[in-house]
């Protein structure tokens, strides 16, 4: 009777978690979105009144305000598409990567992997703050270049959209990699022995049995980088320039700069419905796919 | 016949310091069954995935009806390979497996015709919206045979055909394999660890041992007249006698008997080879022994298989195996355990063997 108590609350263990730091959060944040904003500390009103009878007192302005302002919906746009950009990137680097890995001998492969996860074993602002002295105008990378006689004078690699791709790549590669090894590392190579047998080459062999074989390990690789990347404010606030912005650092300055966090937790809960939705549909979809494909 | 149709010449293969094939030379027929036998380590799927194109031989060449084909990538090779685990595609179907090989050179309604057609040949015609992960492993056995012969190959390789299927399936399967190559006169070349499955598929087998071949020839000759001591012993059961000269006959310090050969001998010294179900076993009281060729001994063990008894004999320092079939159904007729009895043989039924 114990045990099944035990297996019953264990069970329900991640709804726990899923409840006490999302949605309770989620729901504060809501809270907030739509409470009137005042000066003081915290600087919003409280949503019920109760000094002259009970009193509702919430808006909406806050929504009707950043979904009528470009800036706003302009920079999560902007988000998304960074996050898209650098997705495919860390796809395009990562699969040969981790199909590599996966396919090389044991003892091989075990280096390679700890070479993957070293990075995270040093602070990650450190490692971006290094990408800031390679990319500088006399950085290293600039100095090479300059003595090579490649170049006459240095170039603007830093404070731009693609230095924040670069640095999104770098930084998030590893979280596309394992994923993407964990589950190529169960591919049965002899599948791709048959498919050359029956007369594919090697591209055609890549399209039409490695890919479509791939595809939960590319789905579970490419939300773990996209999801987070949307909201990532630390790498564009370092290596970004003033060329675009981004959802991160917008939410940041709107809670921060201005103090309006009325207007940030609207922005912040708008952000998550956009993104947690279609994500959720997604999902959906692809595990029906999924299970009628068998994969 | 075309002895020529796959030529294997002087092909040697090392993995490092291993040397897995050493000089391996093979003349194939066109519509030839042949079978590739040895332990693992023996070197003989290295051969067959070098046919495969799947390995490159660091020397030697490979013919296929007058092609080099050896440096050829395996999707411009004119044969299919049959995979052990049998490598069917687990996120396609069927009939996408079946189609996989051809969906390039053909249109939709050919690809159809062609797909019901070796389903027909297979009897598989009611699995084609199957998945694989459905099928049993019979079932996926002929996927797999289908997805090779559907694209009309000029040999077919296989690599342990059998060996996935449970005891029952197999000798259902091993007959059905032997019809459908006969009936499309495709040269099919297997390999196999299991003397049974190379003997009763075979036209002509390969013994291998250690990246060698050590002889090359049909069931019936490899059983009946081995060259080695080990493809002797590796096939069927054998009574290898070591034998000298002495006068007129020769002698088995081991048996302490006399032989008697009609053939002369090049060594003095040889081992020869008497198969279990050539010894004549007869009631010591019935006869006396013989000067050569018979002796007697005790019977140690004695097993019933059915249609034979294998009795274990004992004499001087050596145990000899003999198969003696029950010709007779009262038990009765058997021999017990501990009885004395008199074995004997034809002079023909002895072989020597050369190493």
């Amino acid at each position: 009777m114990k045990n099944k108590l035990f297996e019953k609350y264990f069970v329900f263990s991640p709804y726990f978690w899923l409840v006490l730091f999302f949605f309770i959060p989620l729901a504060i944040i809501f809270k907030i979105s739509i409470s009137v904003s005042e000066w003081g500390m915290p600087p919003y009103q409280d949503i019920f009144l109760f000094d002259n009878g009970f009193k509702i007192n919430t808006t909406f302005e806050n929504y009707v305000y950043i979904f009528s302002d470009y800036y706003y919906i302009g920079s999560f746009v902007n988000s998304l598409i960074l996050a898209l950009i650098s997705t495919f990137f860390c796809l395009l680097i990562g699969f040969p990567l981790a199909f590599y890995i996966a396919t090389s001998n044991i003892r091989l492969r075990n280096i390679l992997l700890v070479l993957v996860v070293i990075p995270f074993w040093s602070s990650f602002l450190l490692r971006v703050y290094a990408w800031k002295i390679i990319l500088q105008n006399n950085g290293i990378l600039n100095v090479i270049l300059l003595n090579l006689g490649i170049i006459s004078e240095p170039l603007q690699l830093l404070y731009n959209q693609y230095a924040v791709i670069m640095g999104i790549v770098y930084t998030y590669l590893p979280l596309m990699i394992l994923p993407l090894y964990g589950y190529l590392n169960k591919f049965d190579l002899n599948l791709i022995e048959a498919s050359k047998d029956l007369g594919l080459n090697r591209i055609k062999t890549f399209f039409k049995v490695i890919l479509p074989l791939s595809v939960p390990g590319i789905v579970a690789g490419s939300l773990l980088v996209f999801i987070p990347v949307v909201g990532e404010f630390i790498i564009p606030e370092m290596l970004g320039g003033s060329d675009r912005l981004y959802y991160g650092k917008i939410l940041w300055e709107e809670f921060f700069v201005n103090r309006n966090w009325p207007g940030a937790s609207a922005l912040a809960f708008s952000g998550i419905i956009i993104l947690v939705l279609p994500i959720v549909i997604f999902q959906i979809l692809y595990s029906r796919w999924s299970q009628k494909n068998e994969i | 016949m075309d002895n020529n149709f796959l030529v294997v010449e002087n092909i040697s293969k090392s993995f490092g310091n291993n040397k897995v094939l050493e000089n391996i030379n093979l003349n194939i027929s066109k519509s030839e069954f042949f079978g590739l036998l040895g332990s693992s380590g023996s070197g003989k799927t290295t051969l067959l995935r070098i046919l495969g194109g799947f390995e490159k031989p660091d020397t030697g060449r490979v013919i296929l009806d007058g092609t080099d084909i050896t440096n050829l990538e395996p999707f411009d090779r004119p044969l299919n390979y049959m995979f052990q685990s049998y490598a069917l595609f687990p996120h396609l179907n069927v009939f996408n497996n079946l189609a996989f090989g051809i969906k390039e050179n053909f249109t939709q309604k050919e690809i159809e015709i062609n797909v019901r057609d070796i389903a027909e040949l297979l009897s598989i015609e009611h699995l084609l919206k199957r998945r694989i992960k459905q099928l049993s492993g019979g079932e996926q056995q002929r996927v797999a045979l289908g997805r090779c012969l559907i694209k009309k190959p000029k040999l077919l390789l296989l690599d342990e055909p059998l060996a996935a299927l449970d005891k029952k399936l197999r000798s259902k399967t091993q007959l059905e394999l032997t019809t459908l190559q006969k009936k499309l006169k495709i040269t099919f070349v297997f390999v196999t660890h299991d003397q049974e499955e190379a003997m009763s598929l075979s036209d002509r087998m390969a013994i291998m041992k250690n990246g060698l071949i050590l002889e090359c020839s049909s069931p019936e000759e490899i059983y009946e007249n081995p060259k080695s001591f080990y493809t002797a012993n590796f096939i069927g059961i054998a009574n290898i006698i070591e034998i000298y000269k002495k006068g007129e006959n020769f002698y088995s310090d081991d048996l302490g008997i006399n032989f008697k050969l009609n053939k002369e001998l090049k060594n003095i010294k040889t081992n020869i080879l008497l198969r279990p179900e050539k010894i004549k076993i007869q009631s010591i009281n019935n006869l006396k022994t013989s000067s050569f060729n018979s002796f007697s001994g005790e019977i140690l063990e004695k097993s019933y298989l059915g249609s034979f008894t294998r009795y274990e004999i004992k004499i001087k320092n050596m145990i000899i195996s003999v198969l003696d079939q029950n010709f007779y159904s009262n038990s009765n007729y058997n021999f017990p355990k501990g009885e004395k009895v008199i074995c004997s043989w034809e002079s023909e039924s002895i072989k020597v063997l050369e190493d």
